[in-house]
């Protein structure tokens, strides 16, 4: 029920949003524009009902086409990518946690402190230094590891999700050291460690268990930033996917399409999740 | 917090660019040094753009103009503006935010749930759409001053996100709320005013002021996107002549500019986007020395290694006792048996 709640406030939320610039504008001349705002919203919502009959300016063949189905091409390519990085990132960071908690106290303090400065780097300047390596990589050797930018109908893979998971894997790695650390101090490792089980053990199965709970609700952020890196992937790239789509098409509906459709699967897998980890803690505590 | 090695990098890294960018200015003028070619043995050997060398440590761009004197030209603008959204934001979301976590508590539920509708809108994106009426140029020039709309875009940075910061805050205070010290506060008379500022106030000072590096870190990286989608601070210069037009352009030397009006030169003079990139992430760099600085002057480490110690004697103490309790059990038990 208060799931339900939360996705029409959510709904809410960015429909509101979708007609900012309006105010903006209206602003920006030293008036309050809230009729065109709401007229604005009102519109788009009336488009938005027949599904079947959006339709959308194609630049690249000068004529106007209908959104659905062409556009789900483009939404599953752009999340099938984000959700490959953050998978790989998921699972980069943990096993390098796990790695990591098992090394001394000052080298985990090194390892920490790396990874904070190295959180500063812009996501910019690693999709640059990416392509740049690629074709140095290419003049050397003659052999292309990657295509550095997408043309027509092309599709590339493995270099854009690695460029994406980069930064949420450095960012996950620090968020699940500081939980992984914050646990080790718990009573319940003690009593593990007194019992005699290794410490590898206690890492991989007692704490590890427990500490994932806290890394996922605080994975939001992280998973905010990712949309941002995606955006800008997919300009360097020139990936054909939702966000260069929503770049050539800048007004309230295509917004409130694009916005939607990475919202959709994000909320979903969010809630799920908070579900089943809620679920887990209230059966141990009734246990 | 001035004797912290990390803060004084930070901020002499930041006062460098800022006071370098003024005394520049001062000294040469707001045009960077412009060379067309570099001559060497009376033979031109290298026209615009120049890459790296001695004479032009980050090369020259397609006009000719000195990368670096145009980065430091720049400079002023950048760290100013994410310095200045920063403050602002903070100074909109902090009261907010205690407001919505101590008189309006009962409503801090929805709010938040609406807040967090835009962790699903990325903020680049939404910076953009929300920033284009105001810096692309319209088709007969703009209407507003360069200062105008680097203010309009500050405010309008400033307020986008101000909803998940006072969000957050409010969240924070809440979870204050309940501890013991301002329950007693409360039993004494205190108001809900008082306890936010004698209470809530210093006891957050901390976290307000790594959530301002974070906000100002955040705020370099958005200009730097928005740099990409030609939206740049200050406004973007575009020009309606079909035949001619140039590329469009950033009317000051900030960084979000040159970058953006570059990049598509990568493989060509890599030194062009990646300079610009460089000095942001420097400055990302120095804002995060400076936080970390700050932290450790506020809670200076404890020599863990001598708790260490100590607990291990105490432990080591433990143990002997346990082993001659068992040694001396044993003992008796043997002694029994035999009997």
């Amino acid at each position: 029920m208060k799931l339900i709640l939360n996705f029409f406030i959510a709904v809410a939320g960015i429909i509101l949003a979708s007609s900012l610039p309006l105010l903006i504008t209206g602003w920006l001349v030293g008036e309050w524009r809230w009729r065109v705002y709401f007229d604005s919203i009102g519109a788009s919502l009336q488009e938005l009902w027949p599904l079947g009959e959006i339709a959308f300016f194609n630049n690249r063949i000068q004529q106007f086409v209908p959104l659905f189905p062409n556009i789900f091409e483009y939404i599953i390519y752009s999340l099938v990518i984000l959700f490959l990085a953050l998978l790989l990132a998921v699972a980069v960071s943990l096993i390098l946690t796990i790695v990591t908690m098992l090394l001394s106290d000052r080298a985990r303090e090194r390892v920490k402190m790396a990874l904070y400065f190295l959180e500063s780097i812009p996501d910019l300047l690693i999709i640059m230094l990416a392509q740049l390596a690629v074709v140095m990589f290419f003049k050397q050797t003659g052999v292309l590891i990657s295509k550095i930018a997408a043309i027509g109908d092309d599709r590339i893979y493995w270099l854009p999700v690695l460029c994406l998971a980069i930064l949420p894997t450095i960012e996950l790695y620090r968020l699940a050291m500081l939980t992984f650390q914050e646990e080790e101090r718990q009573m319940y490792v003690d009593l593990a460690r007194a019992l005699g089980f290794s410490k590898v053990y206690i890492v991989l199965v007692h704490m590890f268990r427990n500490a994932v709970i806290s890394v996922f609700f605080q994975s939001k952020k992280t998973m905010w930033f990712m949309l941002s890196n995606l955006f800008v992937l997919e300009l360097m790239f020139n990936l054909p996917g939702i966000m260069l789509f929503l770049s050539d098409n800048m007004y309230p509906l295509a917004f409130l399409v694009a916005v939607f459709s990475f919202f959709l699967p994000m909320f979903f897998l969010y809630s799920f999740g908070e579900w089943y980890f809620v679920r887990r803690l209230r059966g141990k505590e009734a246990v | 917090m001035w004797k912290q090695p990390y803060f004084v990098i930070g901020f002499s890294i930041l006062a460098f660019f800022l006071a370098g960018s003024f005394v520049y200015e001062w000294i040469w003028g707001n045009v960077p040094r412009q060379v067309y070619y570099i001559m060497e043995g009376g033979r031109a050997v290298e026209g615009a753009p120049i890459s790296p060398n001695w004479q032009f440590p980050l090369g020259s761009d397609q006009y000719g103009y000195d990368m670096l004197g145009k980065l430091m030209l720049g400079a002023k603008y950048t760290i100013l503006a994410a310095l200045a959204v920063g403050v602002l934001r903070m100074l909109i979301a902090v009261p907010l935010g205690y407001i919505l976590g101590t008189y309006l508590d009962k409503h801090r539920k929805w709010i938040s749930s609406l807040a967090d509708s835009m962790h699903y809108i990325p903020l680049t994106l939404f910076a953009a759409f929300v920033l284009t009426p105001v810096l692309w140029m319209p088709q007969d020039g703009f209407t507003t001053t360069i200062w105008e709309r680097i203010g309009v875009q500050v405010v309008i940075m400033a307020l986008l996100t101000v909803p998940i910061v006072a969000v957050l805050i409010a969240n924070e205070a809440a979870l204050l709320r309940d501890k013991e010290f301002i329950l007693a506060a409360k039993t004494l008379g205190a108001g809900r005013f008082r306890i936010i500022r004698k209470h809530l106030y210093p006891q957050m000072r901390e976290k307000i002021a790594v959530l301002y590096g974070q906000q100002v870190m955040e705020t370099f990286i958005v200009f730097a996107h928005l740099g990409l989608l030609n939206l740049f601070l200050g406004g973007t210069k575009v020009s309606y002549d079909p035949m001619f037009g140039d590329p469009p352009m950033s009317i000051s030397y900030e960084w979000a500019g040159l970058f953006g009006s570059t990049f598509r030169y990568l493989q060509g003079a890599p030194w062009l986007p990646l300079a610009p990139v460089l000095f942001i992430a420097l400055g990302i760099f120095a804002v995060s020395l400076m936080m970390e600085g700050y932290l450790r002057s506020k809670n200076p480490k404890v020599k863990k290694k001598r708790i260490a110690a100590a607990k291990d004697s105490v432990v080591e103490w433990n143990r002997e006792q346990l082993r001659e309790g068992m040694v001396r059990l044993k003992a008796k038990e043997m002694t029994e048996t035999e009997k």
